[in-house]
């Protein structure tokens, strides 16, 4: 799971073909702090998802654009189109049935 | 999976009563829908846990859940649907799986109340929060309204105060004003007991009924933590009711 910053997002996100899974979050956020590992673990068991996090006070304007209005936010992309947003922590499962859809 | 007691939620409450199920040498599971800490994983600094001045609510809820694990206590991340009681024990059935057990112990915490269906509509598309500190970031130099009027709604506004531009305060029935971009929620909390409501005795506000016990009114449930009907809900209740209803559990096994 990379970090990234607006800068990299088209090219990262919205050009990539795939499933890409990503997690608004901040330093101060404690539930963003819980939520990481089990982002990371995601990460190494589903090798077809691309997770990526976006860091909400580095990156403001990306997080306007998105309409992120509380964090942790999880946005997924499928070839570059959001298909599912949900807020708060999220177990494996959840996250798994997102992707699936 | 037959396990002797299932704790019904991993916040302060259902993890201590864990740790006590499992020292006291029975086998015990946790089930959690979102993540283990409760409401606490919001707070930034707690300074009334004895031991560890000024700990994120996030670092605490993990440093308890490294010690779950230390004691080889399985937690289970699945939202409890239904509770059952049988000629056995229980059947507790999750959105995936089903398990079964002897007793059970209730420690699924309170929610924030929701905005009210008028106010909701009102909010229109606005972003609706229900935690200052987690949300107000996002609001930097933009005006925002609080709703509430108790110790919760004034805390959040001295919060919001040095973040938003304005920072408007209205009461639970009030009109929202028009140019705020944010809600911020202030106006109690709601149990958590909806799923057990034909299970044991609530109260009139949906807090499960029992004395300092932690006894609920059907035989092998026990209650622990804020969802219980008692005076005073903090962290260090939470635990001690975690202990308590623990011990009753334990109690309750032994003489069935």
């Amino acid at each position: 799971m990379k970090d990234i910053n607006e800068g990299e997002f088209e090219a990262e996100v919205l050009n990539y073909k795939g499933t890409v899974l990503v997690d608004f979050n901040a330093d101060w956020c404690g539930p963003c702090r819980m939520f990481r590992p089990i982002l990371q673990a995601f990460a190494k068991q589903h090798t077809d998802v691309k997770v990526v996090g976006v860091n909400i006070d580095d990156n403001d304007e990306l997080a306007e654009k998105y309409n992120i209005s509380t964090i942790p936010c999880l946005v997924v992309f499928k070839d570059g189109e959001e298909v599912a947003r949900k807020e708060g922590v999220l177990p494996e499962k959840k996250i798994l049935k997102m992707v699936e859809g | 999976m037959k396990y002797d007691v299932i704790v019904v939620g991993a916040g302060i409450a259902g993890m201590t009563a864990a740790i006590y199920v499992k020292r006291a040498g029975k086998s015990v599971l946790v089930l959690e829908s979102v993540i283990h800490g409760g409401q606490i994983i919001n707070t930034i600094g707690i300074e009334n846990w004895p031991g560890d001045y000024g700990v994120s609510g996030a670092d605490l809820a993990g440093k308890i859940y490294e010690q779950l694990g230390k004691l080889g206590i399985e937690v289970e991340y699945s939202e409890v649907e239904t509770i059952e009681k049988t000629s056995e024990g229980f059947t507790v059935k999750t959105d995936d799986d089903e398990y079964s057990c002897g007793a059970v112990i209730l420690a699924v915490g309170t929610e924030p109340r929701r905005l009210s269906e008028k106010q909701a509509a009102d909010a229109g598309k606005r972003a609706v929060s229900y935690c200052a500190t987690c949300d107000g970031a996002l609001y930097k130099g933009k005006p925002v309204v609080v709703v509430g009027s108790g110790n919760t709604a004034k805390h959040e506004m001295k919060y919001l105060e040095n973040i938003a531009s304005k920072v408007y305060h209205i009461h639970h029935d009030e009109p929202i004003p028009k140019d705020a971009e944010a809600v911020f929620v202030a106006i109690g909390r709601t149990p958590n007991t909806k799923f057990v409501k034909d299970l044991v005795d609530l109260n009139s506000e949906g807090y499960i009924v029992a004395e300092e016990d932690c006894i609920t009114s059907c035989s092998g449930v026990f209650v622990a933590g804020d969802c219980r009907t008692k005076q005073v809900r903090q962290l260090v209740t939470a635990a001690g009711d975690g202990s308590v209803a623990a011990e009753a559990a334990i109690d309750y096994l032994a003489k069935k």
